[in-house]
């Protein structure tokens, strides 16, 4: 037995519009501390995680750690159909083999109930080490999406370089090179506005363009983003959901080729 | 070739065992490829019409070269890292089914001079796939292609496929990439089909994981070696009257080929005395191949222009055009399969969550459930979603026939 009510039903759909693109099918997966998804894309390069802690909602039940294998563009095809306002339950039995989209307007005078289809899907689950990394920029994530979204139409490709300067986004293409340089600042009205960085050590690292813009379908859930590098690790891309969560994305670097040849291969 | 019938036996026994991927998903992957039954592929398909085949100026055929240059591309254009083996000797014992399969050639050969004064062009095409022999000249001709384009090239000492499969186990290659199903008998630990069919077929790729078929026939290798001498394979002959099936019951009954000869009805299946199921046994699990790494020297390098611009053009009638475009694919591909796997950096675990939808345990928790079909007029209290029902038998006013409620 399930039973997962949002007051917020507006955060699901944008977490859902978050995702979607990225991942076709994935495993939600419930137990007692929250509700949450892990899922890589189909080329394996990518990875999402979300958390949706069980005190974000205002009513949490989940008796045994189940998971719900739903296609997302279903689900948010469903999701849609809700109003920006009104207040999302999960539903779902045990052994049943759908869950039901519960959909109350503010005013309690409309509620729509939805069934969707579980799937079966066997994902691989992947095993993430909680690491130190060398480098973490928190920046207003809209500043980021229009960095990524104004890169993308020169190069494929963009270097994330992080210096005592701050932080450097660069890319080549065709038609020429581009070099956007961020500074720490923290004297803004708002905090939400501020670019931090904390740099243990200076890292370097190339990653394909297009999963970063992917990843900035997140933006609408929070107004900073913090990215965390490590020479020898795949970058996170982090939206914090307010109080209750996260976002996340991984994404492996591109490696030199020399580099590579050394490396032993699984 | 292979194993009989393995294929449908593994759907029918072990269905988790195989799974489909699309083409792009092995970018970033090294596999090793079984050359000699890809050449035999291009032979039969590339470039032919009737019984005319692309050849070059001097006659001779380059279907071969054709599709080694185009299929090889597509891989590098796909962030796949090939590795081609070839075959060494044949092993003695296969020299029975070779031979078969030289009469079988004889016999077509004969067929197509017969059918070209009668038969339609497609009976012609058909009869003349069925002569088509890989020579050895094929083989240098395809290796030499792959050193230019920078591939490695493995010279396996026997079989192909047990060197590919041993190259697997290693952990050298990522899969091993055949049509030929006893790549699994050699223990390939992962196997791929369909890798190298053409672009335009839009197969899928098959991919096999000997551990969940190991799993799903709850067998031991050893015994799925047994499993695949009986229902027959290319080195001996199998048991008359003994198919994938029964073989796979008489298995999982006896255990090995050992206790079910002792056990079999000798009249119903006739077996010859010195049935070479042993020695068969031992090529599948001590095959003769190179493990030595410098002896095997896999490494990718940059393409050769000149000398594949002189091999393909000069000497084999290639349109140059092609070729010069060919080789900047390649070049281009190389910045591609820079791009790293998550799996190199993450590994995986097992998710602790039990799916909500699993077919077993569906039909156990159903008993437990009363049957209640609309929920949205149910009185059960854990239905109520506002907290504040909770433990209450008042239905909340919007449960009362509410027209508003959508079913989907």
């Amino acid at each position: 037995m399930l039973e997962l009510r949002l007051v917020q039903g507006s955060l699901l759909k944008k977490v859902l519009d978050a995702i979607k693109e990225l991942v076709n099918d994935a495993n939600f997966d419930c137990s007692s501390t929250g509700f949450s998804l892990q899922a890589m894309d189909s080329s394996h390069v990518a990875l999402v995680a979300l958390l949706l802690r069980s005190e974000g909602f205002e009513h949490y039940r989940c008796d045994r750690n189940i998971s719900m294998g739903m296609n997302l563009n279903n689900m948010a095809k469903m999701l849609k159909c809700a109003g920006n306002d009104d207040i999302i339950t999960i539903k779902a039995d045990d052994g049943g083999d759908t869950v039901t989209f519960m959909f109350e307007s503010p005013t309690q005078d409309k509620i729509s109930d939805f069934e969707m289809k579980l799937m079966d899907i066997d994902s691989e689950h992947l095993g993430i080490p909680e690491a130190e990394y060398h480098a973490i920029v928190k920046m207003p994530s809209s500043e980021f999406a229009r960095i990524c979204r104004d890169l993308s139409s020169i190069g494929d490709t963009v270097v994330i370089s992080v210096t005592k300067e701050g932080v450097k986004f660069s890319t080549k293409g065709d038609i020429g090179a581009a070099n956007i340089v961020c500074r720490q600042n923290t004297s803004v009205d708002k905090p939400e506005e501020a670019t931090v960085i904390e740099m243990n050590e200076p890292v370097s690292l190339t990653f394909a363009l297009r999963y970063m813009n992917s990843f900035t379908k997140a933006t609408p859930l929070s107004n900073t983003v913090s990215i965390s590098l490590s020479n020898e690790l795949p970058v996170v891309v982090e939206y914090k959901i307010a109080e209750m969560g996260y976002v996340r994305f991984y994404l492996a670097p591109k490696i030199e080729e020399d580099e590579e040849e050394t490396k032993p291969q699984v | 070739m292979g194993i009989k019938g393995l294929t449908k036996l593994l759907a029918d026994n072990a269905p988790k065992c195989m799974k489909e991927n699309k083409f792009e998903c092995y970018f970033g992957r090294k596999i090793a490829i079984d050359a000699s039954m890809s050449i035999y592929q291009f032979l039969i398909v590339v470039g032919r019409s009737g019984t005319e085949m692309l050849t070059n100026e001097a006659g001779e055929v380059t279907s071969h070269l054709q599709g080694m240059f185009s299929r090889t591309i597509r891989l590098l254009e796909a962030g796949i890292k090939p590795v081609y083996v070839f075959d060494g000797k044949p092993p003695d014992m296969k020299k029975q089914e070779l031979a078969k399969r030289f009469s079988k050639r004889a016999e077509a050969t004969e067929d197509l001079s017969e059918a070209l004064e009668t038969a339609t062009k497609e009976e012609i095409e058909k009869i003349s796939k069925r002569t088509v022999k890989v020579t050895k000249q094929h083989n240098d001709d395809c290796k030499r292609l792959l050193r230019l384009m920078g591939v490695p090239v493995v010279e396996a000492p026997s079989e192909a496929e047990a060197q590919c499969a041993a190259l697997c186990k290693a952990g050298k290659v990522y899969a091993v990439a055949s049509e030929d199903m006893d790549s699994l008998t050699f223990g390939a630990p992962k196997f791929l089909r369909h890798l190298m069919d053409p672009s335009s077929k839009k197969i899928p790729v098959m991919e096999f994981d000997v551990a969940k078929i190991l799993e799903g026939l709850n067998l031991t290798m050893d015994q799925f070696i047994d499993l695949c001498i009986l229902s027959g394979c290319d080195y001996c002959d199998n048991i008359r009257g003994i198919g994938g099936q029964t073989a796979l019951k008489l298995i999982r009954q006896h255990g090995s080929i050992e206790n079910i000869l002792e056990n079999i009805n000798r009249e119903r299946y006739q077996i010859a005395d010195n049935w070479p199921y042993q020695e068969a046994r031992k090529l599948f699990k001590e095959p003769v191949v190179i493990s030595d790494e410098e002896e095997l020297n896999i490494k990718w390098s940059a393409p050769d222009e000149e000398g594949l611009i002189a091999f393909l053009v000069n000497e084999n009638g290639f349109n140059s055009d092609r070729v010069t475009k060919g080789i900047e694919k390649i070049k281009a591909a190389k910045n591609k399969s820079s791009q790293g796997r998550l799996e190199s950096f993450f590994k995986p675990t097992t998710n602790p969550s039990v799916p909500i939808k699993r077919k077993e345990i569906k039909c156990m928790l159903r008993s437990f459930k009363p049957a209640i079909e609309h929920r949205m007029f149910s009185l059960q209290p854990s239905n109520c979603s506002r907290p504040m029902g909770f433990g209450k038998l008042s239905l909340p006013i919007y449960n009362m026939g509410s027209t508003l409620s959508i079913f989907v």
